[in-house]
Formats: C-alpha cells, sequence, structure tokens
C-alpha cells in the first residue's frame, strides 16, 4: 500500500509541486507554440505524455546499464544515449500509427513532431535518472511530467485571448504579457512547493 | 563604353542590394525577431539558470558553442531526406556536438558547468536546432545562412548577457562580487519565477524601444 502511495506521490509532484513548466521552465517555447490553439492540447497532451512515459520506461534500463559502467564518460555519452532513444520511439511510434490509424495518421504526425522533440521530453529523461529508482517510478515520474506540461499549456490555453487581446497596451501585448503571466503562476507554485529546487 | 559603364553600374547597384540584404539579414536576426525577446527561444537555460553576470556568460559560451557547430554541420544534412529523419538527425549532430564542448568546459570551468545541471544537455534540442533550422536558417542560401545564425546566437547573447547583469544587481546588489549601491534588493529575481517576469519585462521593454526608434525614422 506504501508503495502504491509513493508511486502516486511521484507522479503527483512531477504535475504540480515540480511542474515542468512552472517549476523548471523547461518546454516553454514548445508551450508558446503549442498554446496558440485550443484544438491542439487533447491531441498534443497523448503524445507527450505518451512519449515521457515510454521514454521514461527505456531510461530505466538505459541508467542502470550507464551507472553500473566504470566509464567516467558516462555523463558525456548519456545525451547521445538518450537522443537516440527519443529517436527510435519517435521512428516506432509514428511507423505504428501509420499502420494502425492510417486514416487520422495525418491529423496525429503533427502532434508527435512537436512533442517528441522538445526540452520537456529530454529535460524528463534527465529527471528521471536524478530522482527514481525503480522502474514504476520511472514510468510515473514520466507521466506525472507530461501531465504537467499539459497542465502547464492549459493554463496558458485558457487566458491565452486575453494575453493577446488588443486592449492590452501594445508593449506588453501577447509575448512579453505571456512570460509575465506563467512567472505569476510560477510564483504561486513556488509559494506552494516552499523549497527550490536543484538541477 | 556605354556598356562598360551600364555593367558597372548593375555591379555597383548589385553589391549595394547585397550590402542592405545583409543589413536586413543582421537586423532581423538580432532585432527583429531576437531570439529570446521577441521570438520566445531558448528561454528555460535564461530563466532558470543565467540569474547572475557569470552564469550568464556560462550559459552563452555553452548556448553558442553547441548551437553555432550543430547547425553549420546540420546544414549539409540532404533536404531530401525525410522530415521525421532529419531532425533526429540534428538532434544527433546536436549530441555528438555536445561530447568535445563537456569534454573542453568541463576542464576549463568545471565548476560553472557542474552548476548548470541538465540545463546544459538540454541545449542539444534547442528551439534554433529543432524548429528554426528549417524554418528559417536552411532555406536561405549558405552565405546568408551563416551570417543570420551568427547574428541570431549574438542577438540571443548579448540580451542573456544584460538579462544577467540586471537581475544580479536587483536581485543581490552585487555584480560580479562588487557591491553596487542599491536602495532595495528584490531577491525573488534570482528564482524562475522573478527571471520568467524579468523577462517579461525586457521584452516589453525591448518592443518599446523598437517602436520608439520606429517612430524616430518616421
Amino acid at each position: 500500500m506504501s508503495y502504491i502511495l509513493q508511486i502516486i506521490m511521484v507522479s503527483f509532484v512531477a504535475v504540480f509541486a515540480e511542474n515542468t513548466i512552472f517549476a523548471r521552465a523547461l518546454g516553454t517555447s514548445t508551450l508558446i507554440t503549442v498554446a496558440r490553439s485550443r484544438k491542439n492540447i487533447l491531441g498534443f497532451g497523448i503524445c507527450v505524455t505518451y512519449i515521457t512515459a515510454v521514454t521514461g520506461a527505456l531510461c530505466y534500463f538505459i541508467d542502470k546499464y550507464l551507472n553500473g559502467s566504470e566509464s567516467n564518460f558516462a555523463y558525456i555519452v548519456r545525451p547521445l544515449i538518450y537522443i537516440i532513444t527519443l529517436g527510435l520511439v519517435y521512428v516506432v511510434t509514428l511507423l505504428c500509427l501509420w499502420k494502425l490509424l492510417y486514416r487520422i495518421f495525418g491529423r496525429i504526425k503533427k502532434y508527435v513532431h512537436i512533442s517528441a522533440f522538445n526540452c520537456a521530453v529530454l529535460g524528463a529523461m534527465f529527471l528521471n535518472s536524478k530522482y527514481c529508482t525503480t522502474l514504476a517510478e520511472y514510468i510515473f515520474h514520466g507521466i506525472g511530467i507530461g501531465l504537467g506540461f499539459v497542465f502547464a499549456v492549459y493554463m496558458v490555453v485558457i487566458v491565452y485571448d486575453k494575453l493577446y487581446s488588443k486592449e492590452v497596451p501594445y508593449c506588453f501585448r501577447g509575448y512579453p504579457l505571456l512570460l509575465i503571466y506563467i512567472g505569476i503562476l510560477s510564483m504561486a507554485f513556488y509559494g506552494l512547493m516552499n523549497y527550490q529546487l536543484t538541477y | 563604353m556605354d556598356s562598360n559603364h551600364t555593367s558597372l553600374q548593375s555591379t555597383g547597384e548589385t553589391k549595394k542590394a547585397e550590402n542592405n540584404d545583409t543589413k536586413s539579414i543582421i537586423y532581423n536576426a538580432m532585432v527583429k525577431r531576437n531570439p529570446i525577446l521577441v521570438s520566445g527561444m531558448v528561454i528555460a537555460p535564461a530563466v532558470v539558470f543565467a540569474n547572475t553576470y557569470m552564469r550568464a556568460v556560462t550559459l552563452v559560451i555553452t548556448f553558442s558553442s553547441i548551437t553555432l557547430f550543430t547547425l553549420l554541420f546540420s546544414s549539409f544534412v540532404s533536404q531530401r531526406i525525410l522530415y521525421t529523419i532529419r531532425i533526429i538527425i540534428y538532434t544527433i549532430i546536436g549530441s555528438l556536438v555536445y561530447v568535445p564542448v563537456a569534454i573542453v568546459l568541463n576542464t576549463f570551468i568545471p565548476d560553472s558547468v557542474t552548476e548548470m545541471g541538465v540545463y546544459f544537455p538540454l541545449l542539444i534540442t534547442n528551439s534554433f536546432i529543432i524548429s528554426c533550422s528549417e524554418t528559417t536558417f536552411f532555406a536561405e542560401n549558405k552565405g546568408k545562412m551563416l551570417i543570420d545564425i551568427l547574428f541570431s546566437i549574438l542577438g540571443y547573447d548579448i540580451a542573456v548577457l544584460i538579462f544577467g547583469v540586471v537581475r544580479e544587481i536587483i536581485s543581490t546588489g552585487e555584480l560580479n562580487g562588487k557591491i553596487i549601491a542599491m536602495p532595495m534588493q528584490f531577491s525573488g529575481f534570482s528564482e524562475v519565477y522573478g527571471g520568467f517576469i524579468l523577462l517579461g519585462i525586457f521584452a516589453a521593454l525591448f518592443r518599446a524601444i523598437n517602436l520608439i526608434v520606429r517612430k524616430i525614422k518616421q
């Protein structure tokens, strides 16, 4: 029972307390791109969460090997191995979608492109290796990061039109105000957490 | 004689047009679509890490070296290859460039690189490499591309350095260890949320300055 609670806690912390955008700013550029359309959120959310979960599981085995090796260069080759893993997941996912869901492949593939190669996903892989120890933790922490990212996108999408409204003074309209808004939300999450994260 | 004069005139005009073209590339790269103050690229390391002048310098060195070499090598990747594969190749090139950069920087500035944590390897998947490479840089010819890449990186670097300096002064009242007489210090600006808010204010100020300059020119 305590193990299940621990796993739920890991996901919960990744979604809220250590949110990938509000606490670590990972994938902010992707968020700005995705938040332009409300329609994108669901497809993007599913893709990001799926990729962070799958790469999380694969990371467990990679880390097991890298941490076990005595080479001093593990920290240098780790990004390369992670990128190759991410690339494989990306290609296999696209192939599976093409084979199984050919009708909607055209609509889905743009979400896969943007949700696979961004700082939030690669960051999730590095954070997994830093904070997680068991396979379940790797997977659920990955899911938590994906959901946290989607949550952050949703929080931006609901006010997006207001941030870009013509009623806002020109100098603050859009991007500058979006950053200030994310900053204010980030401040709220910082208060919730009450400690500084290590990276 | 007349034809010679015409050809000289046309050569002069071509050179003038090329100069104007180069000027507009530089202006666009550094001002009109400044990577961090206008386009919103590579925000994470600036917001989280660049809270002092020295950290901003570290970020500038790491970002510039990884991005420049990755984009230069990636530009040789054939555009006939599927986008799906190309994007993987770009990031693999990025992670290969990361290896010598990490070795060199770990030799000269090991503490600064360690402080950067996950934000150092994450530069491999920065927006310059993932999205801007395809939409902007690789659509140009090699000469223009090189100028565009160099000045886009320079635009980012200058903005991050100013951001780091201002952030350090207002959050600690110091600059690189030297105390600066500040009536108040806002330590919150050294945190992630402070970084977001200050960057937002910077972006708004940058837009205001651009607007004023445009009006003066008109």
